[in-house]
């Protein structure tokens, strides 16, 4: 398979302009300011059928066509490097080793929704990420990427690198807005949609790292090479973000549509030590988790994972091993979302600390018949009813947990202890 | 305004493109359970308790979020609304402290009743709660209890977008988050109580009634808050015959849902005195109590032989009041110098919001009931100052304490051949008069004031005025019939309709129509 993400990452200095455009960056730009509309342009993302790469899976191409092209406000565009989600790390790799991909991504963007300002929010924690995001931007600026008159085009774009202040609700599309305001990093009630009352009530296109870093590959090899690979519905490759009990972890990028199982067998080299595979969860760690013995069928695109009852979300691939206790698996994502709820609004505010405070009882022996009924009462109360998607990724892992392993969590309540002897 | 019809709970329902479902549905009186939504506030959509279900859409929305569309079909009685409200009831409730026999919005707590309405489940929470901050002070007036607080946030967003002032914000995160005032603010602004009432649970209250009454004991009286012209309108909470709290009363052509701190505490100033219980009347040696025959005899006596003749009127006294008062100070002297008590003092950005720069609540009224003089209060003034007139009448207000020239006021007084000084209590005024009459104050009266705008609105009596006071208008007709005229009047409607009969900007008014809103004379027809 022809590496389209990562075909850059492994060379010395990729981060570099020079060794970015010897591997033939920012060629689509130039195709792009010399040739096309921006109408031309979002018609071409539309027809490469790329999906958002942040989790929602929403077409790239669509989301910019709902930019109002007549607005008098200013439009931004908004890279959206602040991959938090457990078990995700694929963005950041982008980031240290091919930031002119994403820079590149984000001019097109830009350009296609007429946009003069665009941003990088990043992660606070990347403070590598950000110093090597901040000299490619400097690199590009320098040599006319970026600023004034963009290679003669005649068309301006400043970009600017903002770091965030840390909190995971900061990478959801609206709470990053809140956050860049510089208000609380609260997601907004919708509708108003960003598309027409985004940042400081403007237009804007929110995009993912890895969604703007496939645009350049696009443009320059065409729609329809890109449309060709993967499954119908599930276009190009995808970066997948593989952890916890697997010999082989990392990133890696696969074609849609790849067989989950071979995946995790044969590339990364399957359950290390003999053990065997209890728990995945396939799209970071608010995607609900798929038992060992249900990946038979599965494939990495978006669709296959929907039928298996998960979601292919950031592909952050999380491995457990037999090894695993899942009632404390769960309790630890709980946990996490516990902390990272904004409390904003009630269920998911109050919600989240309730299941992590049952999880943990449960974990520590204290567990009470009714319980695991009451955690499942509780996260379909949240589920779809708060005002970001947030209640769903605390619910969801929860109730997967749950339902899948319930006869260890029983376990756990019966005999009034850990049923797992964590090795 | 783009008419459109939708469905609510299977009901045919007329409104305009723009609206939310939760305002059409409250225009067609149906009552969409909510605590963070405020119609006068931006909207924030976090409580979640408004969801609701809207045929083809997957999920429940919430309705103060949710614009109307022709042919909507809203559910918010189905069992999926139901189980969400439930819900969030429970969810609401987990670090709740229930600490409802101690709490002053028990009575009027969102949480209470909706619980009643919606919920009546024992809670499935058995964790340890979280704890919060307990009785934080954040200014004069207002103080915290986190842990009774829902995080619904309209007391933030008041302060963001009707004063402005933005002490309060919300910090922490999850189930950890909390109101706060930012580092070095003090929530002091001139409005800054309205936040107590907008609080749809027990986390601010209110620290001047706070733990005096539970609200159910409280017997509540439509009225007009007396602090200022702007006339706001309020429901008096009383017990035991005092005053316990104002309350604003919506009326958006005046007030909207608000009003100021001054407003809001001025009765305790204005209500809190130790009453007068008899009329006095000087005599060698001091002011002795007497009977009232007795002394509105010596008051007209008096007040007929010293023309010129000078009377003053508070602002605080009703249209009907100062109609009588003007007629009976040109029967004794048709020369007599009337005025309302006026003055004036600057008012900040946020002030002006609500307040009027005066303290005079009826001194529109009062000049049009014919209390009304050439150049006004302030030339009134002068003229008494400089020695202008023998005898005088004064009402209601404390002219010595009130004004920056008391000095001068007590020097001009004690040279008059003869004083009347009336009001509730025993004035540094009333001590320099010849004859003192006890009357009543603005809680214990019924009748009309007319604010700054002209809009004609009624007070009621909330108080029973103390044994031995009278009703100021009593007084007036009392003294008027002493004069020899007939005059039968047995209560302030009545002396309204003479008014509606006799002042041509009130012509068309009816006492009984008034109504709770009031009235602006010009709409009549």
């Amino acid at each position: 398979m022809e590496k389209i993400l990562l075909r850059n990452v492994d060379i010395p200095d990729s981060h570099t302009l020079a060794v970015y455009k010897s591997r033939g960056g920012y060629r689509a730009l130039e195709k792009v300011l010399r040739a096309m509309s921006p109408e031309q342009l979002i018609e071409e993302v539309k027809a490469s059928g790329l999906r958002g790469r942040g989790g929602a899976g929403f077409p790239a191409g669509m989301k910019w066509s709902f930019v109002p092209k007549d607005s008098p406000k200013p439009k931004y565009v908004i890279c959206n490097a602040d991959e938090s989600e457990p078990g995700t790390f694929k963005d950041r790799l982008l980031m240290e080793r091919d930031p002119h991909a994403i820079l590149e991504g984000t001019i097109l963007a830009a350009y296609a929704i007429r946009s003069h300002t665009a941003f990088i929010y990043i992660r606070g924690e990347l403070a590598f990420g950000s110093k090597v995001l901040q000299g490619a931007i400097d690199e590009a600026a320098q040599a006319g990427y970026l600023g004034k008159n963009i290679l003669g085009s005649g068309y301006d774009l400043d970009l600017i690198l903002h770091r965030g202040a840390g909190a995971y609700i900061c990478g959801e599309e609206t709470g990053l807005l809140s956050s860049l305001e510089g208000g609380r990093g609260w997601p907004k009630v919708k509708p108003p949609f960003p598309a027409t009352h985004g940042l400081f009530g403007c237009p804007t296109v929110v995009n993912n790292v890895e969604t703007l870093a496939s645009l350049p590959w696009i443009i320059d090899q065409g729609a329809a090479r890109y449309a060709a690979i993967g499954t119908e519905k599930s276009k190009g490759t995808k970066l997948f973000s593989v952890s916890g009990h697997i010999s082989k972890p990392g990133v890696y990028e696969v074609e849609m549509g790849y067989p989950f199982k071979r995946f995790l067998e044969e590339d990364c080299g399957g359950v290390p030590n003999g053990r065997k595979l209890k728990g995945v969860i396939p799209g970071g760690s608010s995607m609900p988790v798929l038992r060992g013995d249900e990946l038979e069928s599965v494939r990495m695109d978006y669709e296959s994972m929907q039928a298996a009852g998960t979601l292919l979300g950031s592909g952050g691939v999380i491995v457990m091993d037999e090894s695993t206790c899942m009632v404390k698996a769960a309790w630890n994502v709980a946990r996490f979302y516990a902390h990272e709820s904004c409390g904003q609004c009630t269920p998911c505010r109050e919600g989240c600390h309730w299941m992590e405070k049952i999880f943990g009882r449960i974990e520590n022996g204290q567990g009470e018949k009714g319980d695991l009924d009451l955690v499942l009462s509780i996260s379909g109360n949240i589920t779809g009813n708060t005002i970001c998607p947030f209640g769903d990724a605390a619910a969801w892992p929860a109730t997967a947990f749950v339902k899948k392993y319930r006869e260890e969590f029983e376990a756990h309540i019966t005999q009034k202890k850990c049923v797992v002897s964590s090795a | 305004m783009e008419p459109l019809k939708l469905t609510i709970d299977g009901r045919e329902v007329t409104t305009v493109k723009g609206k939310t479902v939760i305002e059409a549905a409250a225009e067609a009186g149906i009552d969409i359970p909510h605590y963070c939504y405020h119609p006068k506030l931006p909207i924030a959509g976090n409580c979640r308790m408004c969801l609701v279900e809207i045929e083809k859409m997957p999920r429940l929305q919430i309705a103060c979020n949710t614009q109307v569309n022709e042919g909507m079909a809203v559910q918010t009685q189905s069992p999926k609304v139901l189980e969400a409200r439930r819900a969030v009831m429970e969810f609401l409730l987990v670090n709740h402290p229930l600490d409802c026999p101690i709490c002053d919005q028990a009575g009027e707590c969102r949480l209470q009743d909706y619980y009643m309405a919606h919920d009546l489940k024992a809670s499935r929470f058995e964790e340890r709660k979280e704890h919060d901050y307990k009785r934080e002070i954040f200014g004069p007036h207002v103080v915290f209890d986190g842990e009774r607080c829902i995080n619904c946030t309209r007391c933030v967003r008041f302060l963001q977008a009707v004063t402005r002032t933005e002490e309060l914000t919300v910090v922490d995160r999850g189930d950890h988050s909390t109101i706060a005032l930012f580092p070095d603010r003090v929530l002091d602004n001139p409005l800054s109580a309205n936040v107590v009432d907008i609080c749809p649970v027990g986390a601010l209250t209110d620290r001047d009634f706070r733990f005096k009454v539970r609200v159910w004991y409280l017997k509540d009286t439509p009225s007009i808050c007396p602090g200022c012209s702007t006339g706001c309108n309020i429901t008096i909470g009383a017990y035991q015959n005092r005053i316990a709290r104002f309350k604003p009363r919506v009326n958006e052509e005046v007030n909207s849902h608000w009003i100021c701190d001054e407003g809001r505490y001025c009765f305790h100033r204005l209500t809190e005195v130790e009453r007068l219980t008899s009329p006095l009347i000087r005599q060698e040696g001091g002011l002795v109590p007497t009977d009232w025959e007795t002394a509105l005899q010596a008051a007209l006596s008096g007040l007929s032989a010293g023309a010129p003749l000078a009377g003053v009127i508070s602002g605080r006294n009703t249209n009907e009041e100062a109609f009588l008062f003007a007629r009976l100070m040109r029967r004794i002297s048709s020369e007599a110098a009337l005025e309302v008590f006026y003055q004036e003092r600057p008012l900040t950005e946020v002030e002006k919001i609500l307040k009027s720069p005066d303290r005079s609540p009826n001194f529109r009224g009062a000049r049009e009931m014919g209390v009304i003089s050439n150049g006004g209060f302030d030339s009134w003034l002068g003229q008494l100052i400089e020695g202008k007139f023998r005898g005088a009448y004064i009402v209601g207000e404390d002219l010595l304490s009130a004004l920056p020239e008391g000095e001068k006021i007590k020097s001009a007084l004690a040279r008059l051949s003869f004083l009347v000084v009336q009001d509730s209590h025993l004035t540094a005024t009333a001590e320099l008069a010849h004859v003192v009459l006890p009357a009543t104050n603005f809680a214990e009266k019924e009748g009309t004031y007319t604010n700054r705008e002209g809009r004609v609105q009624k007070l009621n009596a909330a108080l029973v005025p103390p044994e031995g006071a009278l009703q100021d208008w009593e007084i007036f007709a009392r003294m008027q019939r002493e004069a020899g005229d007939r005059v039968s009047y047995s209560t302030p409607g009545q002396i309204f309709q003479t008014i509606a009969n006799e002042v041509p900007r009130y012509g068309g008014l009816s006492y009984l129509r008034i109504g709770e809103q009031g009235a602006q004379p010009s709409d009549q027809t």
